[in-house]
């Protein structure tokens, strides 16, 4: 129990419940934008998990990580939807079953 | 002793590496490409030739060291040196090298695609083979048995005939196979070495100097695992398959370097490292395993001259089907390599010598056989021997080198076979009494392939299926190399003690497990 | 006298022919008449040295011990084992020496006329009949048994070449094919007896291994087996059963090559061999036999195949070996009864054995100057008509006068005619053979065998005579007498043609008449050697000297104790030419008839075949040899390759396999990471569990 009142394990809890919604848009949604928002949501939940231990441990190292961590996040959007539109300007579809051409 | 500031080896390592490298680079100009290449090995033939004279003048009794020895250390914290150094043994090899490697340049001077890349690569050979010969130190020893490896994959890969992807792939993953199982040994060698000597070391005569105390299973589990990446590489039956693909396909400069230098690199592994550095493996004295009905017989020997006399047979048989008189070549150099295994089996002062001997005389030998099929190609258009015939009448030329050619392959004394395959069979004598008589068989098997092809190419009615207007006899480039190989084979033929006064000694110190 | 400084430029006498060799080889197209002249002339003039040498050796010339050596080590192989170069002059030597150089000149200067229609081809001809020359003078100069088998190689090649000189023709190729493996096989197991005796004595050098301390000093068993097996070479190149039957197809080569290779000299180096093994043989009596037995056969059975041969040639090559066999049959007759004298210390058995190895030798030099001349003079017959058959010949008596004339001396001599040179040396062999029965009832056997052989010596050599010279005249007698008539009249008034008034228009040139009429004279009076100085038997020695005048021979041949053998041998030989000469002269007989008859069919048949031995060689040659290798090409085709690419099959297999896994879908990428993370968190949790252990944060 620690300033916050809240336990711990709620934390833990929201950001398993965060990273599975993430996880779960990743491998159903169809679309590249949405499974790219999905995997923010995995990140963030990872984020979650950082912070709430460097409250708990009482250690800042946890909160600088996590701030990397969202700067990493930014880059990788950026990328990501580059990537995207490039994929969009060359193939005309952002959805991923019509983007298997590394198949066997 | 002319070369005593000079490191003379490094000189004659690097020249052909530096120039096969600028060579590489050369592009488009391909005749440039093509004096430069053979001005490079014309020049590492020179010194090589004023080394060995200058190292016949130490005299005899200095065969068996080491001379003109470098030894600078490399990477200290893993052992890793800069040894080179020359005996009795490879002295005649380097030469060989250098040797070939020019006539194989100049055989190629009618090649036309990606010249100055050919050209480089041949030299690149050159240089890793003079290196495999030169150094005393397993981690470059082994670095430059893979560069070996590199240039012949390509000379056949980009060069070679219709099936070359085939046979290059084929010849580099049995070579490359084999030489991983020798890395294997290598590495037991390398710590078991460090264990005994207090600090690792990759110099092999440091390692040898230890070697030869190690259990008696290690050192014969090592000499298996050394001999497995020098059978495939000589080759002996059953591992030799990838060799007369690689043969058939690859272009001609490309077999005699491989005949004539690349097969010698598996049998002068044997002699180089395996045998002084593990005497437990095969020496009775130093305690190795006895076959229990024969007394005076190791296991390794047995396996050493099974090998042998399987591939002598095997090889002169196989020779007696073939129709491509390329792939005959092949499988005979497979029979005569398996006599060079039957003379180190017998692990007498004769028969290593003969070995060695018999390693230097195939690479002349080997050397016309291959270009006198490159030139049956060039000229006629095939090599099926059935095709040909009577071509004696057209190319008298060409048919006396082929014959002389054949005649010292089958041992005809005056050529240089003849020494060897004498010192052969007396210490398979010596040391396997009625053994002999198997492997002799190959003396008239080995004359009843070649007599016979000579009769069906070169003799009887003129062939009909050939195009004859085009058929000439042999162009300059192809009459120099093949004179100065057959005027060697006459040469050394007629006195042979000009190389063999520098093998006695060094074999006899392999013997005596120095190294 | 002292003679070492002449002796010390023996090494010179190969030498000159390999010059020539040389010279030839190199310059010969620039040479007119493509190098024959410098043939002859370095020929002639290691003729001229071999002759002086052999001279000073033959009388009394030699050191004391016997023989003069000098020799260098060639190679060293290892500290027991060095190969020498030398040379070595006894008297065995010298008498070689003397029938090689001197039978070689003649046939190099026949050749200038017999090859002379051959163009620039003659260059390659020259080059290698100098070349042959000088390894074969070689051959007999060795002083140690490697050295011997170096050139003993190399005249086997030389053989080849020749043989096979008119390449393009398909039968020539072949023979020389035949010829070469076929000795190949018989050098194998010289190269065999080499090494067993290389290993036995760590030498090879006739001085140092012929020392009775040596021979004494080592395993007999291992010596015997030696010798045996350089014996097999022996019998390779000196064409004996059951390696015979290359010789009757070596007649593929020029005629010139025929006489001199296959007929004076190469397949004498077989029987040379044996001589010079003798101080080692006799340690090996059962060796000795063996030899006796298959000179015997071999003598008996290529008499009989040359008895019906249409071919002029081969019933020379048939006849070769025949007398081959003669010699062979001495050699082991005389080692034999050496061998046993030798144990038991009987002097006497000794003296007769030592008379054995004198007639093989004494046979050797007369049937190479006889056989020379007849080979010769059937080279000139065939130089004529241009056909080997003897059927088309017939009636060139007319045309060709002095050939018919030599070639009868010739036939006299070795048919056994006193007082011609073949008469004496085949005397002693049979003599030899019968003394040989006391100590073995198989000589007995072979006496009859060799008895019944002189009487179809002289049977078929006058059946080739009164075949070629006698009788009607043949179609081609015919055609070439046309033909030359009409060349004569062209070229009449022209001094170019050597064509001698005096033998007739239709002769040969006289280069080739020459050497005829030198061998008829030595055909005739080459035996006479036996009568000089203290003889021949008493130069051509082993062991025991003894010296023996006219008069003895005279008595031992014509009214001693033995001197019933001689008349048999006699009466062998004129019954054997009076036969011919009512069958193929008088057609008193009427041979056809006989030889169609259905009991004699079958076995005329099996002459002209051969005894099936072609057909057996060529079926273990293409059935058995070739054959298993084409079942091991498949072996190594379809079993090692095959396994080598079924395993890089299997493996591509499985790859093809497991890249099913690959499907492009990112998700199930994904899916199977996500999956893979729970499964490895899942496992190293159990796995703590199981093996106890406690993680503590």
């Amino acid at each position: 129990m620690d300033a916050t009142g809240i336990p711990l394990n709620w934390f833990l809890i929201l950001s398993a419940c965060l990273f599975v919604i993430g996880l779960a848009g990743v491998l159903i949604k169809r679309n590249a934008i949405v499974v790219l928002m999905s995997i923010e949501l995995m990140l963030n939940a990872a984020n979650i998990n950082l912070v709430a231990f460097s409250v708990y441990n009482n250690d800042p190292t946890g909160q600088v990580l996590a701030l990397f961590s969202i700067g990493l996040a930014a880059a990788e959007v950026a990328i990501g939807l580059a990537i995207l539109l490039n994929l969009n300007r060359l193939r005309d579809t952002v959805d991923l079953n019509d983007l298997t051409i590394l198949r066997w | 002793m002319m070369f005593e500031n000079i490191p003379i080896l490094t000189i004659l390592l690097i020249l052909p590496l530096l120039g096969g490298i600028i060579a590489f680079f050369m592009g488009e100009r391909a005749k440039l490409a093509k004096m430069f290449a053979l001005a490079v090995s014309a020049v590492t033939l020179i010194i090589a030739t004023v080394l060995m004279f200058d190292f016949f003048g130490l005299g005899s009794g200095l065969f068996g060291n080491y001379q003109y020895v470098e030894d600078y250390t490399w990477v200290s914290q893993l052992g890793i040196s800069y040894i080179l150094g020359v005996d009795g043994i490879s002295m005649p090899m380097v030469w060989l090298t250098a040797l070939m490697s020019l006539v194989a340049i100049l055989f190629s001077w009618d090649i036309t695609n990606r010249t100055s890349q050919y050209m480089g690569l041949m030299l690149i050979l050159e240089a890793g083979v003079l290196g495999v010969f030169m150094f005393l130190d397993y981690f470059l020893f082994y670095v430059f048995w893979e560069v070996v490896l590199i240039p012949m994959y390509f000379l056949i890969a980009i060069w070679g005939g219709p099936r070359r992807d085939y046979a290059s792939i084929k010849f580099f993953i049995f070579t490359h196979v084999a030489s991983l199982v020798m890395l294997l040994g290598i590495f037991a060698l390398y710590f078991q070495a460090a264990g005994a000597l207090g600090h690792s070391t990759f110099d092999m005569r440091e390692i040898a100097s230890v070697a030869g105390g190690f259990d008696i299973a290690f050192q014969t589990i090592v000499f298996g695992a050394l001999l497995f990446g020098f059978i495939t590489k000589m080759p002996m039956v059953p591992l030799h398959t990838w060799l007369p693909d690689a043969h058939v396909e690859a272009p001609t400069a490309g077999s005699v370097l491989l005949a004539a230098l690349l097969l010698k690199m598996g049998s002068y592994g044997i002699i180089r490292i395996a045998m002084p550095t593990l005497p437990g493996a095969w020496d009775i004295n130093a305690g190795a395993y006895v076959v229990a009905e024969f007394p005076g017989l190791t296991w390794m020997q047995v396996i050493m001259l099974t090998l042998g006399i399987v591939s002598m047979l095997y090889g002169a048989v196989m020779c007696l089907a073939q129709k491509d008189i390329k792939k005959m070549v092949a499988y005979s150099s497979i029979s005569h390599m398996g006599g060079v295994m039957l003379a180190f089996a017998t692990f007498t002062q004769i028969g290593l010598a003969a070995g060695v001997f018999m390693m230097f005389a195939h690479g002349l030998i080997t050397g016309v056989l291959f270009m006198m099929c490159g030139v049956l190609q060039h000229k006629t258009g095939t090599r099926m021997i059935p095709r040909l015939g009577g071509l004696a009448a057209k190319m008298p030329k060409a048919a006396t080198v082929m014959m002389i050619g054949f005649m010292a392959s089958l041992g005809l004394p005056g050529l240089v076979g003849f020494v060897a395959e004498l010192g052969i069979f007396t210490s398979t004598f010596v040391a396997f009494n009625w053994l002999l008589l198997l492997p002799i068989m190959s003396v008239a098997l080995t004359a009843a392939y070649y007599i016979w092809a000579m009769q069906r190419v070169l003799f009887g009615p003129l062939t009909k299926d050939i195009d004859l207007e085009h058929l000439h006899d042999l162009s300059w480039y192809e009459a120099a190399p093949l004179y100065i190989l057959v005027a060697f084979i006459v040469g050394f033929g007629l006195f042979p003690s000009l190389i063999m006064d520098y093998i006695t000694p060094a074999v006899l110190k392999v013997l005596m497990g120095g190294f | 006298m002292d003679y070492t400084g002449l002796f010390e430029l023996a090494w010179i006498i190969p030498i000159l022919p390999i010059i020539s060799f040389l010279i030839v080889g190199f310059l010969g197209q620039k040479i007119k008449g493509r190098g024959g002249i410098i043939a002859v002339g370095l020929v002639a003039a290691a003729m001229v040295l071999s002759l002086t040498i052999a001279y000073a050796a033959l009388t009394g010339g030699l050191p004391e011990q016997g023989y003069f050596e000098q020799s260098f080590n060639w190679v060293v192989l290892g500290s027991d084992f060095t190969i020498q170069m030398g040379i070595y002059i006894d008297a065995v030597t010298a008498l070689m020496l003397i029938v090689v150089s001197f039978v070689a000149t003649l046939v190099v200067i026949y050749s200038l006329g017999y090859m002379h229609d051959e163009g620039d081809r003659r260059r390659r001809y020259f080059t290698e009949i100098s070349l042959f020359v000088g390894v074969m003078l070689g051959l007999v100069l060795a002083n140690n048994f490697l050295e011997l088998f170096i050139f003993w190689e190399l005249v086997g090649l030389c053989s080849y070449l020749l043989i096979g000189f008119w390449f393009e023709k398909p039968s020539a190729a072949s023979a020389a094919k035949k010829a070469f493996l076929v000795t190949r096989v018989g050098d194998v197991m010289f190269l065999i007896g080499l090494v067993i005796i290389f290993n036995l004595f760590h030498s090879t050098s006739y001085s140092t291994i012929f020392s009775p301390e040596e021979i004494a000093g080592v395993d007999q068993t291992w010596l015997m087996w030696g010798v045996f097996f350089m014996f097999g070479g022996a019998i390779g190149k000196s064409a004996q059963f059951p390696l015979h039957d290359w010789l009757p197809d070596a007649m593929e080569g020029p005629t010139t090559v025929s006489a001199l290779i296959h007929a004076a000299t190469m397949v004498k180096a077989g029987v040379y061999l044996v001589a010079r093994m003798f101080p080692l043989l006799v340690h090996a009596e059962n060796v000795m036999l063996l030899i006796a037995v298959i000179g015997g056969v071999t003598a008996f059975m290529a008499a009989t195949m040359a008895l019906n041969s249409p071919n002029i040639k081969r019933v020379l090559a048939y006849s070769t070996i025949s007398q081959l066999g003669y010699m062979f049959l001495a050699l082991g007759a005389g080692g034999y009864m050496f061998a046993l004298g030798l144990e038991e210390g009987n002097e006497e058995l000794m003296v007769a054995g030592s008379l054995g190895f004198a007639a093989g030798m004494f046979h050797l030099m007369n049937h190479a100057f006889f056989k020379a001349l007849l080979f010769l003079s059937a080279g000139s017959v065939i130089h004529y008509v241009h056909t080997e058959e003897m059927a088309k010949m017939g009636g060139l008596r007319k045309h060709m006068k002095v050939t018919s004339l030599v070639m009868l001396i010739g036939s006299l001599s070795i048919a056994g005619i006193v007082p011609l040179s073949g008469f004496w040396s085949k005397d002693l062999i049979l003599e030899t053979v019968w003394e040989g029965r006391l100590d073995s009832i198989i000589f007995l056997g072979l006496y009859v065998l060799a008895v019944l052989t002189a009487f179809m010596t002289a049977f078929y050599m006058f059946r080739m005579w009164f075949l070629t010279f006698a009788g009607e005249e043949g179609e081609a007698t015919k055609h070439a007498a046309a033909h030359h008539d009409e060349h004569h009249v062209d070229s009449h008034g022209s001094d170019e043609h050597d064509h001698k008034e005096s033998h007739g228009h239709h002769e040969a040139p006289w280069v080739m008449l020459a050497p005829l009429i030198v061998l008829a004279i030595l055909a005739i009076g080459s035996g006479f050697a036996l009568f000089i100085g203290s003889g021949f038997t008493s130069v051509i020695y082993f062991e025991i000297p003894y010296t023996h005048d006219a008069g003895y021979w005279l008595e031992k041949f014509f009214w001693g104790e033995s001197s019933f053998l001689t008349y048999i041998s006699l009466a062998a030989a004129v019954l054997g030419i009076a036969l011919a000469y009512f069958t193929f002269y008088k057609k008193r007989v009427d041979a056809p008839a006989i030889a169609s008859k259905p009991a004699v069919k079958p076995l005329y048949n099996m002459l002209l075949k051969r005894y099936g031995f072609t057909k057996g060689y060529d079926y273990v040659g293409e059935k058995i040899v070739y054959g298993f290798s084409l079942a091991l090409d498949w072996f190594d085709r379809k079993i090692i390759d095959g396994l080598v690419n079924g395993f890089s099959k299997l493996i591509q297999r499985s790859g093809a396999g497991l890249r099913r896994a690959q499907t492009g879908f990112v998700q199930t990428y994904a899916g199977v990471v996500a999956g893979g993370a729970v499964a490895m968190m899942l496992l190293l949790f159990f796995l703590l569990k199981l093996l106890g252990i406690e993680v503590h944060p």
